[in-house]
């Protein structure tokens, strides 16, 4: 039930977002995403991870996907039209980073994999596994994730938040009006 | 196999019940509306028209299903049931009783949170998929009002967690009553663990939830696009907002999910501040009323009871408030809710420091 489970929620994952680079139709491409990253939120489940699982669901579903919608029915047509039917040819600059970043991750996932050689698990999760450095599907991770945030990365959660702060601080700079001096 | 039933079995039931409760709040909510306005309301279908929605769903029901011809076809259609999904998944996680919940998890509150925020992508869904101005402008009133309310609901939620110190609301329930495995105290002084009643709700443990709960229900209203926050419908300028286009069985499913949805928003308020299902009855001396009227039965009927107070409360407002502008709205959240949600937060740290210990 569970690798059936898993299964579905891949191929919802990978279907949907090979269908939404392959739509013309941007609006509905948009929502396709939202199909990704929930497929996405459930692959995460089975990680044990259903923190990053809601997470992912409230902050890109929540915030990033209706941005996104809302920059999409904002642009003009024009402009739209031309990111629908653009330039096609191999030189295209929006091909040379999608190689770039597929050729990245390629790289990452054959590093990954490579460690799992012919005796199975890489060495440290049997590391992991002998000291029972191990989370169960009862455990509350949740406690535990806010005390790592809170010592051992304390450093990078307060540059993020700084740096989500100057976003913010931005964001309203530009959108506030100038009072008329005339 | 067992365990499959179960699971096939309990959305099934959550599923009849919130189709009856949709029922009965629109008639209730009929009745209010008629009592505010000091008219009958429905009278002629059954004893004071007790079978007027009963009626009205049936003819909803039997309705054409019309697809106007410049929709996009599949959002329109898939838009009704994703925002009904999202919210009937949000029932998942909540308390009826004591361990009698459909999924006792650790992050049941988070959880509810990222379906409301689903929620929002199905109107936008709506309202695009609809081709049309007033769907669309609909739309994007719902959305924008959403996403700004979010904010003071979920920073109203992190003031009262902060006090339970979990996520888990079946624990968030248990904390406040007497079942409790901590100490709980009154305003922080009194030990009520073996008093209970309505001296060990969350709003009652710590004095400035009270008025987190006053956002978190304000908030709410917003999250559920109910009057007075109800421009996404304002019927007198955008017809019908995101859901004009739909007849039928669809029309159906929006409304039957704004009422889940109400529900949804009146349970978890009443399971993080006014006790969930522990009574209100004080134990006295040896008048054990706490201890009577604690139980599995009872748990259900004091969740209903007070969610169902809690939506009358809703419609009662709905048909008192006139509807608020779309400024005053974002200054009520921006300028006023926010400012005092975050002061709240600090207020149950501080609390949780120094008093509860």
């Amino acid at each position: 039930m569970e690798l059936f489970l898993f299964y579905a929620f891949a191929v919802l994952a990978i279907g949907s977002a090979l269908l939404l680079v392959s739509l013309r139709n941007t609006a509905r491409s948009l929502f396709l995403f939202f199909i990704t990253l929930f497929g996405m939120a459930g692959l995460f489940l089975f990680a044990f991870a259903d923190f990053v699982a809601i997470t992912q669901i409230m902050v890109y579903v929540g915030g990033v996907l209706i941005l996104m919608i809302f920059a999409f029915m904002l642009s003009n047509k024009e402009l739209l039209q031309d990111l629908q039917h653009g330039k096609n040819s191999l030189m295209a600059f929006t091909r040379w980073q999608a190689v770039f970043v597929s050729v990245g991750f390629l790289v990452v996932l054959t590093y990954a994999l490579w460690q799992w050689d012919s005796e199975g698990l890489p060495l440290w999760m049997q590391q992991n596994i002998q000291d029972g450095n191990i989370i169960q599907a009862t455990d509350n991770n949740i406690p535990q994730l806010g005390i790592k945030f809170m010592t051992e990365y304390v450093l990078a959660f307060e540059v993020i938040s700084i740096f989500l702060l100057m976003a913010l601080i931005g964001a309203s700079h530009i959108a506030r009006k100038e009072p008329e001096n005339d | 196999m067992i365990d499959t039933i179960i699971h096939i079995i309990v959305p099934i039931a959550l599923f009849i019940f919130i189709a009856t409760f949709a029922l009965f709040a629109v008639y209730a909510e009929r009745k209010i509306a008629g009592f505010v306005q000091d008219r009958l309301g429905p009278m002629e279908t059954g004893r004071y028209g007790a079978l007027q929605t009963i009626a009205d769903i049936l003819k909803l029901l039997q309705k054409e299903h019309i697809n106007p011809t410049n929709t996009d076809s599949i959002l329109f259609k898939a838009a009704p049931i994703l925002i009904f999904v999202a919210v009937f998944t949000g029932f998942a996680m909540m308390p009826w009783a004591q361990d009698f919940l459909p999924a006792n998890t650790h992050s049941g509150l988070f959880f509810i949170m990222a379906v409301i925020s689903i929620d929002a992508i199905g109107i936008l869904m709506a309202g695009w998929g609809s081709n049309n101005k007033y769907s669309l402008l609909g739309s994007m009133r719902a959305i924008a009002q959403m996403v700004s309310y979010e904010i003071p609901v979920g920073l109203s939620l992190i003031a009262a967690v902060m006090i339970s110190q979990t996520l888990n609301l079946n624990e968030i329930a248990l904390m406040q009553g007497i079942h409790a495995t901590e100490t709980i105290k009154f305003l922080g002084f009194w030990e009520v663990n073996q008093v209970g009643g309505i001296f060990a709700w969350h709003i009652f443990q710590a004095p400035h939830l009270l008025v987190v709960y006053l956002i978190f229900f304000i908030a709410s209203l917003a999250e559920c696009n109910r009057a007075p926050f109800d421009i996404p419908e304002a019927e007198s300028e955008l017809v019908g907002g995101y859901n004009t286009e739909y007849g039928g069985i669809h029309f159906a499913f929006l409304f039957l999910s704004e009422y889940a949805m109400m529900f949804l928003v009146s349970m978890l308020g009443v399971v993080l501040f006014l006790g969930a299902w522990n009574t209100p009855l004080p134990n006295i001396g040896a008048l054990r009323l706490a201890d009577w009227t604690t139980g599995l039965a009872w748990g259900i009927f004091w969740t209903l009871a007070k969610s169902m107070t809690i939506v009358a409360i809703q419609i009662w407002i709905r048909w008192t408030l006139p509807r608020f502008r779309a400024d005053q709205l974002m200054n009520l959240c921006w300028k006023v809710l926010t400012p005092i949600a975050f002061l709240c937060i600090a207020i149950s740290a501080i609390w949780r420091i120094f008093v509860m210990v």
